[in-house]
């Protein structure tokens, strides 16, 4: 079982993580060129406007008052208004409409990695050194080599250009959904519009491979890695003695015991995913966070990047969290 | 007088049983066909590299042709790799690419590797705050995703460095995890007692690491900066396609990748080759290193040599 007192004090320890991630991204925008007020007044502005602007963003404070306002704000979640992606728009609301399109397709990504990258890891193990093994090997480190923002072209051009099989971008066709959770897969099912969820998996299948071959690739050389030090355990060895069939040992005995190692790894791969995001959605111009915080970056968007960089290492963070407390339950071993 | 015998008679031994394990690290690793492919891969793109940037003028390569060659024409006998919308040959403009990834990927890796070395040693060799310090700042900056903080990172940096904006802030984004790897290895090293007869002896600090521990972990040190080499490639191209890195004209997969999916990918039918072959050195290059790095981590594993 696990802890209480584990679970306290991984929760406890978030605190000053999240707090350096939030100094961080606070002395990065000290650090970074130019003056926001210039940037949302415009080059040619009236210094008087200028003046007016600097004083209502509170950046004639001292840095330590304006430092403790950020992090006073950014633990209410008030991350200011946009300067020049939507004027004048809280960027907590930005957030809200784009964030849960980059957590779909992050998830999809990673679920789809796991769903094939864990039995090819499997398969690539117990047939050690057999073709099967290294066409699985290749593959994966094959899949680890190749940028997403090559393989998401390719597939563009072949399947959506050549073919015309999927669409080349977006996220679903011509269709009125509400959103009510913003993932466009659930929404369409929740409003009973089927023909508008299959439109939603035509636009998303493409991303969700390019992400998926990544993490399918990480994930299948972990499994393959972990499994093979499981099947040399004196336990495996014990079991097979005892006249069970070697599939049966594996799958009883073995994969529980696999299993462990990789999920730790689980954690990095939604990072990566995340990472991965940006690139995904700039090729298929989906509207993530991705491409906001690239757009916010280059129109000096500072609330913007701020609070988008934020919640990328918040999601991260917590994501770490959930594997790590996930991880102590399957091996008490770790738990004390 | 004895001690120093003892030591010198010690250190020798040492360094033969060293010589030993690299030989057999070689033969290790040189009987792994995947690796021995992966390091022709990299030498064959360091030569390719060397060849471009001997022969070609990076100028001519960024100018515009429109004067002399037709545009978006597909591969042919003239054009091997076609040409993209202004005219510029993609195949010299391909292989200069070889140059502009393994240089800036070199600095990067090289001076993470440093800022590295650096940081995890002085945290195994002072622990207590001094440790807590640099480790838990390795920790803020790990809990970003790289790419995501290379591009928080990059707006600190002016945009007139171009490439070295990308490599200046994915210096920053890899040195925590050499950090790691050396912290953990020179903690080990510092449990020899040759540290100790070392320090008894008198050696000041700067020597007992310099001499002593950073040499003895230069194997995981190595394995780690070649598989970090093709992350570093990868990621750089991946700064220059999203606009935060090479600028345009510049033969860089990253930049001809962003220019061929912006400009040719959506013309109908596309201009496939714009992208294909810049897309396919990155990918071969960066395979190369994986390989690599793979078989060198499997070579010094004790426990996979023995299942091979």
């Amino acid at each position: 079982m696990i802890s209480k007192r584990f679970v306290a004090k991984r929760l406890l320890l978030l605190v000053p993580v999240l707090f350096g991630v939030a100094t961080l991204v606070f002395a990065i925008l000290q650090l970074s060129p130019g003056d926001p007020a210039v940037t949302i007044a415009g080059e040619r502005a009236d210094r008087a406007d200028i003046i007016e602007i600097r004083h209502r963003l509170g950046l004639n404070e001292p840095l330590w008052e304006q430092y403790v306002q950020f992090l006073w704000d950014t633990v209410n979640l008030d991350f200011g208004e946009s300067f020049k992606i939507q004027p004048g728009t809280p960027v907590t609301d930005i957030l809200a409409d784009r964030l849960p399109i980059t957590i779909e397709l992050a998830f999809l990504g990673l679920f789809s990695g796991l769903l094939f990258g864990l039995p090819i890891g499997i398969l690539s193990a117990v047939k050690q050194d057999t073709w099967t093994d290294h066409l699985s090997r290749i593959g994966a480190l094959g899949g680890i080599s190749v940028p997403i923002y090559w393989s998401g072209p390719l597939l563009i051009m072949f399947f959506s250009i050549y073919l015309g099989i999927f669409p080349i971008s977006g996220r679903i066709g011509d269709f009125d959904i509400q959103a009510r959770t913003g993932m466009i897969l659930i929404d369409t099912l929740l409003v009973g519009r089927f023909d508008a969820f299959l439109s939603a998996v035509k636009h998303l299948f493409l991303p969700v491979v390019v992400l998926g071959i990544y993490s399918m690739a990480f994930i299948s050389r972990m499994m393959r890695s972990s499994m093979l030090e499981v099947i040399r355990q004196d336990y495996m060895r014990t079991a097979r003695a005892k006249g069970q069939g070697s599939k049966i040992t594996i799958l009883k005995h073995g994969l529980r015991n696999a299993f462990i190692p990789v999920i730790t790894i689980i954690g990095i791969q939604f990072g990566s995913m995340l990472g991965g995001s940006v690139l995904t959605e700039t090729v298929f111009s989906i509207n993530g966070i991705g491409t906001l915080l690239v757009e916010a970056i280059n129109k000096s968007d500072y609330p913007v990047v701020q609070a988008t960089v934020l919640v990328f290492a918040a999601m991260y963070t917590i994501v770490n969290l959930v594997v790590d407390i996930t991880y102590s339950m399957l091996d008490p071993r770790i738990n004390q | 007088m004895s001690t120093t015998t003892t030591t010198q008679s010690s250190a020798a031994e040492r360094s033969f049983i060293d010589r030993l394990r690299a030989s057999k690290f070689l033969t290790e690793l040189f009987a792994n066909r995947l690796a021995v492919f992966g390091l022709s891969l990299i030498v064959g793109m360091v030569l390719i590299a060397i060849f471009a940037r001997l022969t070609y003028d990076l100028d001519a390569l960024t100018r515009t042709q429109l004067s002399t060659n037709p545009t978006l024409e597909s591969p042919t006998a003239e054009f091997w790799f076609g040409t993209d919308k202004l005219g510029r040959d993609i195949f010299p403009r391909v292989l200069y690419g070889a140059w502009f990834a393994l240089k800036y990927g070199t600095v990067a890796v090289l001076a993470s590797t440093v800022l590295g070395i650096a940081a995890g040693t002085v945290a195994a060799y002072y622990s207590d705050i001094t440790d807590n310090v640099i480790m838990r700042t390795m920790d803020i900056l790990l809990s970003f995703p790289a790419l995501l903080l290379a591009l928080a990172l990059i707006t600190i940096f002016p945009e007139s460095w171009g490439l070295w904006r990308a490599v200046a802030a994915l210096t920053l984004v890899y040195t925590p995890r050499f950090a790691r790897v050396v912290r953990g290895a020179a903690l080990k090293v510092l449990e020899d007692e040759y540290i100790d007869a070392t320090e008894a002896l008198g050696a000041n600090d700067a020597r007992v690491l310099v001499r002593h521990v950073i040499p003895n972990c230069l194997a995981p040190i190595t394995v780690q900066s070649t598989l970090n080499f093709g992350l570093a490639i990868i990621d750089i191209a991946a700064l220059s396609f999203l606009g935060f890195g090479a600028s345009p004209g510049d033969p860089s997969w990253g930049m001809m990748l962003n220019e061929g999916v912006k400009d040719g990918l959506y013309l109908d039918p596309s201009a496939w080759w714009w992208s294909f072959f810049p897309g396919l050195f990155l990918a071969l290059t960066v395979l190369g290193f994986n390989l690599l790095g793979d078989g060198m981590r499997d070579a010094l594993d004790p426990r996979m040599r023995e299942t091979v």
